[in-house]
């Protein structure tokens, strides 16, 4: 189909635009997980970001058990269920 | 059923008591719904002792009860009101004095801010002590499925706080001075 001059021209242009987006479409299809996935935190950062996900958590496991819980562990000893 | 529960199991059920509690709050972000929880779990736990058997993991069996109700519940409750999430993260952030100190009170805010999923399995791991394995069998999914949250929720909470601290200007870690320099 290269009998038109002018589209003959046009065509290998709009083939390499192609082909480019399509590099670029690729590069970053495969950047973006690669930044998700590989993205390593810093050390330092990941340290403490652990750090606070354990304090937040040791924070409230360590207040006193509310007396009702402890109340409600009593009544099913004694037998009362539901 | 009337369970006659051995001494051991019941002493190891009231020392499951604060990690469930913590568990319950990092999942809806408020003591009193958390302590519900935890009544709801004993109450459940209880009931089907008999299906526990002695001797396996506990802990694991109490979280994953104590998830399912709340999963469970927060559906029907969805369907009610559309705003779960708004309404936590309103909740939380009007009582930063609970809390202790501000730098804490951040982290927590900036910890709700996660996906569900991602915060639990973070927690999980990263607090409450479980393998990947352990966690997984919690949530009722993959291995890799809670690999992947935990990467997620660490580095989605690492460009979180660079970026309130940037905006802050309060201490920034040594990474992001590092970074910047």
């Amino acid at each position: 189909m290269r009998g038109n001059d002018s589209k003959g021209r046009h065509k290998p242009v709009r083939g390499v635009k192609n082909k480019m987006n399509q590099d670029n479409a690729i590069r970053e299809a495969d950047g973006t997980p690669k930044d998700e996935m590989d993205k390593g935190l810093e050390p330092n950062l990941q340290a403490h970001i652990g750090r606070h996900v354990r304090a937040a958590f040791d924070e409230v496991a360590k207040e006193p058990i509310p007396d009702h819980l402890l109340q409600l562990l009593k009544e099913l000893e004694r037998g009362g269920d539901k | 059923m009337k369970a006659k529960v051995s001494p051991a199991l019941r002493d190891a059920l009231i020392g499951e008591m604060g990690n469930l509690r913590a568990f319950g709050v990092s999942l809806c972000g408020d003591r009193e719904r958390a302590d519900d929880l935890v009544q709801e779990t004993l109450f459940k736990a209880w009931n089907h002792l008999d299906s526990f058997r002695e001797g396996t993991n506990l802990k694991a069996w109490l979280f994953t009860i104590l998830r399912n109700t709340y999963f469970s519940e927060r559906r029907k409750r969805r369907r009610e009101v559309e705003d779960a999430d708004g309404g936590y993260a309103a909740r939380l952030s009007t009582h930063p004095e609970q809390h202790g100190h501000m730098d804490m009170q951040d982290f927590r805010e900036v910890l709700v801010r996660l996906p569900d999923d991602q915060r639990e399995a973070l927690i999980l791991v990263g607090a409450a002590g479980f393998s990947y394995e352990e966690a997984a069998d919690i949530c009722g999914c993959a291995v890799g499925t809670i690999k992947s949250r935990v990467n997620r929720a660490r580095n989605r909470l690492g460009d979180m706080l660079g970026l309130d601290q940037e905006a802050e200007e309060g201490s920034p870690p040594a990474v992001d001075v590092a970074k910047s320099a």
